[in-house]
């Protein structure tokens, strides 16, 4: 026998779960044609995977279920592919088996095989698509009902996850049936249980309203019972329209501090994923909500006292709870996206303030609290008729920026960090906004930015360069220059971010100054445009040297963004057809080049890049022992070589001394000897250089990552070879 | 019942991947996310898609705990964090804090660089699941929530390495991460009291090795070239080897180390001194032990330099970066030599030179020829079966869980656990639930006047003997305390009420009742000689607390009834007597 106690089970391997594993995989391998199910059939196997869904291993038991699924879509695909009748009592005897076993589960009173028959009946409604899938749904729905009698229903989350794998297959166009079931699931379950089938049925595209309206009211009810709880006086009607809240959800909110925390973050979190969708619940309960989320995010700060029972209770369950201001902080982020009473937006601009000054603020809720405050400020309407910030916003950074330049003195890393990324993306949606700069420049929120170039922690220097950079583009950065050294604060940015790529010892800040550098280059930052090619020339000079091939990396796509405006973009072939100075962007190297005339000739941009030994650093990049540096320059260099050939070759070099001595640098550079430097090159020399090396066959085979070298047959041979018998002391000694 | 559950998702009867599921009194917590070196495809990960099915990780999970820095702990857990989503609290103590971030940076580079992959962690990530770390100190109690509370020990092994004890209520288990119980030369040994968990979930690296004192080991360490090793950790316990025996005998041959490493390294060893060896705290006032004398900062160039030189170079496996530059330059001189200090994963360089391979088939279709030497030396640091006993007697747990080796010897030493301890072992593979039911003791506070009173009845209490003691049990807020009746009674202003038990006995007896009523009495004291019988003026009988009055019946002259009522406390006796009436009373004689 191939299967059962004397086959596989009697084994003693059959003990280690890697072998039942193993043996599944195999199986599965094996059952791909009608034939060989029909042996596996014959022979027992199906019996054996039954047992096995039972496997003490989680891993081995969902194998066994999802082998069991593969097998009934098999057979039910069968010899007449695709026709299988929906009537249960024509199918194929393998599944006849298979189908009876999953009602005998469903029956069970051991709820660990309900959960079985459960979660293989989600996977068949979640990947088989035949017509039989209707049939089966019809001969067990009853069976599936018949769980919501028993009290507490059994294997809840199984039933939820296969009730939504029903309704999002084809199942609901034939079976109207199934909303009654859902909907019946619904009332049954608790309100965490209920949860995520709720918000599972408002994500479906096409389902009853009376369903969806039982639903999103079960995700409100937790919010509703707090904004009730929480009440002064009776006030508008709240999130159900004035209905009371529902007495069981109450119960959960109260009865520990667990299920509290667990219920409202919950709902917070599913209200969250519902909001951005299209096929979210209209109308939007936008005020409502937003004081629910404000009430919340007040109860844990401790900063308001309901006068109710109810409302006290919450009160001491909440306060200081980080888990719900997280949820909650992450909602009302979420909740930015739609319009909201002014009244509302106050509210909410004045509880994000006081937790970004509240001392008692863990790291981790003042980053989501800087998160939903930088999502609600630029969502923030503008002013009708002028792109700046309406007056209530602006009252609003005005008291930010105090807090912002405290958080940026905090002595914990992880605040100061946020403080910066939030300031860094303020600055690049907002710096054009009269009413930002003023406020920014009023503070000293500038100035303490560049401070934290100095930071102890490298994580924030590099935040603090990219802020610097994003600030120093809007020209944010220093107080307005004296009139005798106009730009010198600017100035000294450069000098600064050069003096942290060359010198910082971490590699995150060096990164980000090479990304603030490249942004400078293409955006025509003032202190670049004055003399691009001594920047350029600089800033390569600098990432050349660098240990972190990251920073090389990020050389060259500065190197490409130079070549982009010195020979035109990408896609555009030749540089003869490119009118340098009237297309390249303002402040670009183009406006820089006038003395050097006459513009636009392949000659003199290559000259151009020869002085800024761009070609040194591109070719020392192609033998780089890191494969993207590598993989970057050779793109640049045949971008570069398509360039130039149309126009074809300037003071042609191909057999000087100078290219015969370039080309023997490189051999011995691809040899891994890269000490020798490679002097100034001619242009002639370079193209010379540029046409003789195989680029497109070098890019073949740096696109091929290095595993292809360990998984070839040939060295996974040489590897088992080697194994046999050795390296038995070395095996578990990692680490 | 309650239970405590846990689910190895890696590290079960297996190395690497290290990443275990505890359930504790209805908490639930993950112990390290590590990476396994083996794999570059999914498997290389834990399949988080285990941990729950009831929808965010968030929500399921309390609290993510890592050991130390290693990757096999650590590696899948911006992953974890950013990738699947989890976005609760993670501990870890301040050294693995600041050293997590740099090997998992490391780690993110090699496998972007060399494998190329795209859909990896980036930088951005590694940094915004740091933030959410929450830092530890040794010995210190941290509150995760109401319930759940944690503590870390040291653990040796590598700087910042702890165990950490969970404990919810009176239940707690143990996690011992990987750690040493010898000392080495800058790390101290792992250490933790006695703090009797219901389980020990330790790691069994070396579960049947019992370990060669370090010293012969030192003594072939001599003319040695390359040495791949990992940033930070084994490569800071040679650098000191090295440089002690290059003092002792006086050696001129230079040792390099990667540039920026030596400095980093130095930087957190200087930074996070207390949690090195005693040695090396003392002496630290007149000498750091990480400033080395012989140990110079590598630059590229050297490799080509004439004369013999040791050289650290990063990373350990020779699977990229500047190790296999070095290797490539040096591999056909038969008079050089290359030392793994550790075990490298199948696939790297490093793997296949220690199974012997000579002909190397490298990127680009060349085929490097090994000629040098190749040599394997552990320097691993975990605890060998006997540090693994000694920990175990030192905690006194109730269970013990194995994890982070390999089954075979993993087997040898639950047997012997089992056999030395009497406490259950368990060894469950990846995937595998061992649940242990628990019977979580509950706290009760007894109220000073009920122990007097006790006291008083000249009692004394023994510690070894269980004693009954009776007295009213008041729940409130969450506590117990017992008191006595009245206290409760005063404490809760409640007004007594005494609840009596009684009961009809039919006697045939012609006589009057007061007659019956001596009848009784007389019987009674003949039959309970120890107990107080009083016959009362009015004629009843008592018994301690128990009343018996006699009556005629109504109907019927020749019967009399005798009402019983006896109050709660002596339940046992108004049983007793009405019982022994029923049977009837003796004749007169």
């Amino acid at each position: 026998m191939l299967f059962g106690e004397v086959g596989p089970l009697g084994g003693a391997a059959w003990t280690a779960p890697a072998v039942r594993s193993g043996w599944i995989q195999g199986l599965r391998t094996l059952a791909q044609h009608p034939s060989a199910l029909r042996f596996l059939a014959a022979c027992g196997a199906v019996d054996t995977i039954f047992s096995l869904q039972g496997d003490s291993s989680l891993f081995v038991a969902s194998a066994a279920g999802q082998l069991l699924v593969h097998i009934l879509d098999l057979a039910m695909r069968g010899p007449a592919r695709g026709r299988c009748s929906p009537q249960a009592c024509d199918w194929p005897a393998c599944a006849q088996k298979i189908v009876c076993h999953i009602e005998d589960s469903l029956c069970s009173i051991a709820t660990p095989q309900v959960t079985q028959a459960l979660n293989v009946l989600t996977t068949v409604f979640g990947h088989c698509r035949g017509l039989w899938t209707q049939g089966l749904w019809v001969r067990l729905s009853p069976l599936v009902a018949r769980l919501l009698e028993k009290d507490p229903v059994p294997a809840s989350h199984s039933l939820v996850d296969l009730l939504l794998s029903v309704a999002r297959s084809s199942v609901p166009s034939s079976d109207r049936g199934l909303w009654e079931t859902l909907a019946q699931t619904l009332s049954h379950l608790s309100p965490t249980q209920a949860g995520p089938l709720a918000l599972g049925i408002l994500k479906l595209q096409d389902c009853p309203q009376a369903l969806r309206t039982q639903a999103f009211g079960i995700l409100l009810q937790p919010l509703a019972c707090v904004l009730e709880a929480a009440a002064q006086a009776p006030g508008p009607p709240g999130l159900l329209g004035g209905a009371a809240g529902d007495p069981m959800t109450a119960d959960t909110l109260l009865c520990s501090k667990s299920a509290c925390v667990g219920l409202l973050c919950c709902a917070l979190t599913h209200l969250g994923l519902l909001q951005p969708l299209p096929q979210r619940p209209s109308p939007w309960p936008q005020a409502p909500l937003l004081g629910a989320a404000v009430t919340v995010l007040r109860l844990c700060s401790g900063s308001v006292a309901p006068t109710s029972d109810v409302g006290g209770r919450l009160c001491a369950i909440l306060v200081g709870c980080g888990r719900v201001q997280r949820a909650a902080l992450d909602f009302l982020g979420a909740l930015s996206q739609g319009a909201g009473p002014q009244e509302s937006v106050t509210q909410v601009f004045s509880v994000l303030l006081e937790y970004l000054m509240s001392p008692e603020s863990s790291s981790m809720v003042l980053k989501k609290a800087f998160q939903a405050t930088l999502r609600w400020l630029l969502s923030s309407p503008k002013t009708p008729g002028c792109c700046d910030l309406d007056p209530r916003t602006q009252l609003f950074l005005r008291e930010l920026l105090p807090v912002l330049q405290k958080r940026l003195c905090s002595p914990c890393w992880e605040v100061r960090d946020s403080g910066l990324e939030f300031l860094t993306q303020m600055t690049r949606h907002c710096g054009g906004q009269a009413g930002f700069r003023q406020a920014l420049l009023a503070s000293e929120v500038p100035e303490l930015t560049k401070q934290l170039l100095q930071d102890p922690e490298s994580y924030v220097r590099a935040s603090a360069v990219t802020a610097t950079g994003q600030l120093s583009s809007w020209a944010l950065l220093a107080a307005p220059a004296s009139p005798e050294r106009p730009g010198a604060q600017q100035k000294s940015l450069l000098v600064e971010l050069l003096h942290v790529l060359c010198a910082d010892s971490e590699g995150f800040p060096r990164r980000a100054v090479m990304q603030v550098f490249t942004e400078w280059l293409r955006d025509g930052h003032a202190d670049v445009a004055e003399d691009p090619e001594r920047f350029v020339a600089r800033v390569l000079q600098a990432a050349s040297r660098d240990p972190d091939w990251e920073v090389r990396a990020q050389g060259l796509e500065l190197a490409l963004v130079f070549l982009g405006q010195l020979l035109g973009p990408r896609g555009s072939h030749c540089p003869c057809a490119v009118a340098l100075p009237e297309t390249a962007p303002p402040g670009t190297l183009a406006q820089a080049l006038p003395e050097a005339a006459p513009p636009g000739t392949l000659a003199q941009a290559l000259q151009v890049l020869c002085r800024v030994q761009l070609f040194e650093f591109a070719f020392r990049a192609l033998f780089d022992c890191d494969r993207p540096v590598a993989q970057k320059s050779c793109d640049l260099l045949l971008f570069l070589r398509a360039k130039a050939a149309p126009c074809g070759s300037p003071q042609e070099a191909g057999d000087s001394p100078n290219v015969a001595s370039v080309e023997a640098t490189l051999q011995r550079w691809q040899a891994g000897e890269q000490g020798q430097p490679l002097g100034y090159l001619e242009p002639g020399a370079v193209m010379a250089v540029l046409r003789s090396i195989d680029l497109e066959g070098l890019r073949d085979t740096l696109a091929e990552s290095s595993d292809h070298v360990e998984k070839s047959p040939q060295s996974l041979l040489q590897d088992m070879l080697a194994a046999v018998g050795v390296l038995g002391e070395n095996e578990a000694d990692c680490y | 019942m309650p239970e405590i559950r846990v689910t190895p998702l890696g590290a079960g009867q297996d190395v690497g991947r290290s990443c275990i599921l505890v359930s504790i009194a209805g908490k639930n917590v993950m112990l390290d996310c590590g990476m396994h070196m083996g794999f570059s495809d999914d498997r290389r990960f834990p399949d988080f898609s285990y941990i729950t099915r009831s929808g965010r990780l968030t929500d399921f999970l309390d609290c993510v705990i890592i050991s130390h820095f290693h990757l096999d702990h650590c590696g899948a857990l911006p992953y974890f964090s950013e990738m699947v989503g989890y976005d609760g609290p993670i501990y870890m103590t301040q050294p693995t804090q600041a050293i997590c971030p740099i090997l998992l940076e490391d780690y993110r580079k090699i496998a972007v660089d060399k494998k190329g992959e795209a859909n990896f962690f980036t930088s951005q990530m590694i940094k915004d699941c740091m933030k959410k770390v929450v830092a530890v100190h040794l010995h210190q109690t941290v509150q995760v929530d109401d319930e759940l509370e944690i503590k870390a020990y040291y653990a040796g092994h590598v700087l910042g390495a702890a165990m950490f004890q969970i404990k919810v209520g009176s239940e707690s288990v143990v996690y011992t991460g990987d750690y040493n119980m010898t000392p080495d030369r800058h790390l101290g040994a792992a250490w933790i009291d006695k703090c009797r968990p219901n389980l020990l979930i330790t790691e069994s690296t070396y579960a049947t090795t019992i370990r060669d004192s370090k010293r012969c080991r030192e003594r072939d360490f001599l003319k040695k070239v390359l040495i791949p090793v990992f940033a930070l950790g084994r490569a800071q316990e040679l650098c000191i080897l090295l440089e002690t025996f290059w003092e002792r005998m006086d050696l001129k041959a230079p040792i390099y180390f990667s540039t920026g490493l030596t400095e980093k390294a130095n930087h957190y060893y200087k930074l996070f001194i207390p949690w090195t060896n005693q040695k090396i705290r003392k002496t630290f006032v007149q000498r750091n032990m990480f400033e080395f004398k012989h140990i110079k900062a590598f630059d590229r160039a050297f490799a080509d330099s004439p004369g013999p030189m040791v050289v650290f170079a990063t990373p350990g496996m020779l699977h990229a970066g500047q190790s296999l530059q070095i290797f490539r330059k040096w591999a056909g001189n038969e008079k050089n030599m290359v030392i793994m200090p550790g075990y490298c994963v199948q696939g790297t360089v490093g793997h296949k030179i220690l199974s012997g391979q000579r002909k190397l088939e490298m990127e680009g279709r060349q085929v490097l020829e090994v000629k040098m030497q190749v040599e394997y030396m552990s320097f691993s640091a975990h605890a060998d079966a006997k540090g693994i006993m000694q920990l175990v007697g030192q905690a006194e747990p109730e269970n013990v869980l194995l994890v982070h080796g390999e089954a075979k010897k993993m087997e040898f030493l639950k047997q012997k656990i089992e056999q030395e301890f009497r406490v259950s072992c368990y060894m469950p593979a990846n995937g595998e639930t061992v649940t242990l039911p628990t019977s979580p003791s509950i706290p009760v506070g007894v109220s000073l006047g009920l122990l007097k009173r006790e006291m008083a009845q000249g009692l004394l209490p023994d510690a070894k003997k269980p004693r009954l003691l009776h007295g009213t049990l008041i729940m409130k807020d969450s506590n117990f305390r017992l008191v006595s009746s009245e206290q409760a009674l005063k404490e809760l202003g409640l007004a007594e009420h005494q609840l009596r038990f009684t009961c009809r006995v039919h006697l045939h007896d012609t006589r009057k009742e007061q007659e019956t009523a001596v009848r009784v009495y007389s019987h009674l004291k003949s039959v309970l000689k120890d107990h107080c019988v009083q016959h009362l003026p009015d004629g009843s009988v008592t018994v301690e607390s128990i009343l018996i009055q006699a009556a005629a019946h109504s109907e019927d002259p020749g019967t009399k009834v005798l009402l019983v009522s006896w109050t709660y406390q002596d339940e046992e006796l108004g049983s007793y007597l009405t019982s022994l009436l029923k049977k009837g009373l003796p004749q007169a004689s």
